[in-house]
């Protein structure tokens, strides 16, 4: 019978059936600062040792401040969160990327240009925006701290097996450079919502799909959690293939890996998916979020909307948005171009990539911020510092009084120093705008990194195709 | 179990309303609990009683992994949270820790659960008394091996038949 490629990950994870669930063996096991550890605590406590050492990786990355790496960390519970990892790391044996390591950075940027991620695995991690990892055939989901210890103890996780959904997104972009897979990404959590995704493992398809880099795709499947899946992935072609070769830990007999991703790691002909959604790439233009999860979402064309008629009649929707609105701060009506804003984040585990920085870099052109605005561009990864630096990004944005920081999940999640003051409103290149994401009372609206990097020399929204 | 309601009109109650990010660095699990809910509701831990239930709408507990937000809410007395439909780490969180209980309700019985209903729930029957209104609603059953987790008291107290 034909299968899709997640059936297939799946099938060949299988360890066994227990009451009715899968035991399902994972191959990569990604860890932070976070939540790692209680899950540690636990080990211990039960004299448990780590399965796999040599299947898992740590890196610091959500509270680690993005100023000068050579300084101390001020912030005493951060320092002492940071140091249990070194600690636990040590104890049980776990390859650690730390502070001072040229291969530190978010684990969703490193575990893919170290090639850890690989086609056909099964990768967890204690993070929501372990989906990231889908980008290259991989299953990748979130977990919680109890199955970080599961998994640490065991390296298998008991699952449900998810249902399957293909995402169509079919046809060409109409400008490569302004519409990017944030914009596409974005299009499609407005549509199906927030929980539109839940109980499924998305697979992205059609051409626009196979058009995207690596780093493109990578956005993409980071947000199948926004949509509510438990992950999302992509068939692995030439172009993944061509992204993992010769990296750290890409294994040896890579070539004959390759062979026979080529031939297994796709979704058959005349496979069935659980549900079906379609989209065509010519239809998506860039995108902003107006409102506090990130399905309120509009065009870069459009008005922040009215509830009513963005519920459309439905009344928790209509509730939701009229909260939303009054937690922004914005009219029904206004045009998303007039809104101004206060601070602009490019960065996060969606778009702190390379090519994310050079799109945003071309936006500059020699012009400054917005003197009322402050930028911060927080690279995903050391290796990304390391390469704008050595093709003179890092100026760019300097020139431009964009601040160019320390690689860390900075000002995504509000747990570091990189906050929003509260009223501050923020165009972010992040996943969430949820209230307080950023910080108390800080407002984020959700955009690409060219849109982000537009609006930071404006001071308010622009269409950036009209920049491009 | 029984226990009053405090009930939010929501659907999407994030984990990072349930749980500012800024708190991912404690470690005690009762200084986590001092800041349950305070992204939208700065009074609940003043005002949380242990036995507690919350009530909420769609997709509960969506976005981060964290499970410092089951934790937050269970350290601070709330027993079980009573919702439209739960975010999947949420709530397999809220089970293999043994934090709470994620009971799915239905509409009938989210619109008729009041703020400060006592309720009373008996997961053998599926069953929530509301005892200021005297009514009757069901919840939906938990499947087999999530019963089994949750009267094991967690993930790493199971152990498959």
């Amino acid at each position: 019978m034909p299968q899709t490629l997640f059936e297939k990950v799946w099938n060949s994870h299988k360890v066994t059936e227990i009451d009715g669930r899968t035991l399902i063996y994972i191959d990569r096991h990604l860890v932070h600062e976070v939540t790692s550890p209680q899950a540690f605590d636990g080990l211990r406590l039960n004299k448990r040792k780590v399965r796999r050492p040599d299947l898992t990786f740590a890196t610091m990355d959500h509270n680690v401040p993005t100023n000068n790496r050579s300084l101390p960390i001020v912030d005493q519970i951060s320092a002492i969160q940071i140091k249990t990892l070194e600690t636990n790391c040590k104890e049980f044996g776990i390859e650690l990327f730390d502070l001072h390591s040229p291969y530190q950075g978010i684990v969703h940027v490193i575990g893919p240009e170290l090639g850890i991620t690989l086609p056909g695995t099964t990768i967890v991690c204690g993070d929501s925006h372990t989906s990231t990892h889908g980008a290259f055939g991989a299953f990748a989901l979130g977990i919680g701290t109890s199955d970080v210890e599961h998994v640490l103890a065991t390296q298998c996780l008991v699952m449900d097996k998810p249902k399957t959904f293909e995402i169509r997104v079919d046809g060409k972009r109409k400008h490569r450079h302004a519409i990017t897979a944030k914009d596409i990404i974005l299009s499609i959590i407005k549509r199906i919502g927030t929980a539109g995704g839940t109980g499924t493992v998305i697979e992205y398809r059609g051409e626009a799909i196979s058009d995207l880099s690596m780093d493109e795709r990578m956005t993409i499947c980071n947000m199948s959690i926004e949509a509510g899946a438990r992950a999302g992935l992509i068939a692995p072609d030439a172009k993944t293939f061509d992204y993992l070769k010769g990296r750290k830990y890409t294994p040896k007999n890579y070539d004959e890996l390759v062979d026979f991703w080529k031939t297994d790691m796709v979704t058959d002909n005349g496979a069935k998916f659980d549900k079906v959604f379609t989209i065509n790439a010519s239809d998506i233009v860039p995108q902003v979020s107006w409102g506090t999860n990130p399905a309120m979402t509009s065009d870069v064309t459009d008005t922040v909307p009215h509830p009513s008629e963005y519920a459309n009649g439905n009344k928790s929707e209509e509730d939701a948005a009229k909260k939303a609105l009054e937690y922004m701060d914005l009219k029904p009506g206004t045009q998303i171009t007039d809104i101004k804003i206060d601070r602009v984040f490019i960065g996060s585990c969606t778009n702190a990539r390379l090519q994310d920085l050079i799109e945003a870099a071309d936006v500059i052109h020699g012009r400054k911020a917005s003197p009322n605005v402050r930028v911060m561009v927080v690279p995903g990864s050391q290796q990304v510092k390391k390469q704008a630096e050595e093709i003179g990004l890092d100026k760019i944005f300097q020139d431009a009084n964009f601040e160019w920081r320390e690689s860390g999940c900075s000002m995504c999640l509000g747990m570091n120093p990189d906050i929003l003051s509260r009223g501050e409103r923020c165009a972010s290149t992040s996943n969430r705008n949820f209230e307080g994401r950023q910080g108390t009372g800080g407002r984020t609206h959700l955009v690409s990194p060219v849109m982000a990097a537009a609006a930071a020399i404006a001071g308010h929204f622009v269409d950036v195709r009209e920049w491009l | 179990m029984a226990g009053k309601v405090i009930k939010y009109e929501r659907d999407n109650i994030d984990t990072d309303v349930i749980l500012p990010g800024t708190y991912l660095k404690l470690h005690d699990y009762d200084e986590i609990a001092k800041h349950a809910t305070e992204g939208i509701d700065p009074n609940f831990h003043a005002r949380v009683k242990k036995g507690d239930f919350i009530v909420a709408g769609k997709n509960f507990g969506c976005g981060s992994s964290r499970e410092h937000a089951p934790i937050a809410l269970s350290h601070c007395g709330i027993t079980a949270v009573l919702a439209l439909s739960f975010a999947r780490i949420f709530y397999r969180n809220a089970v293999d820790g043994a934090f709470l209980l994620p009971i799915e309700i239905d509409e009938t019985a989210y619109k008729k659960i009041s703020e400060n209903d006592q309720l009373e729930i008996n997961t053998q029957k599926n069953e929530i008394k509301n005892l200021t209104k005297n009514e009757v609603y069901s919840m939906k059953p938990f499947s087999d091996i999530i019963s089994k987790i949750i009267a094991a008291g967690g993930l790493f107290k199971y152990k498959p038949d």
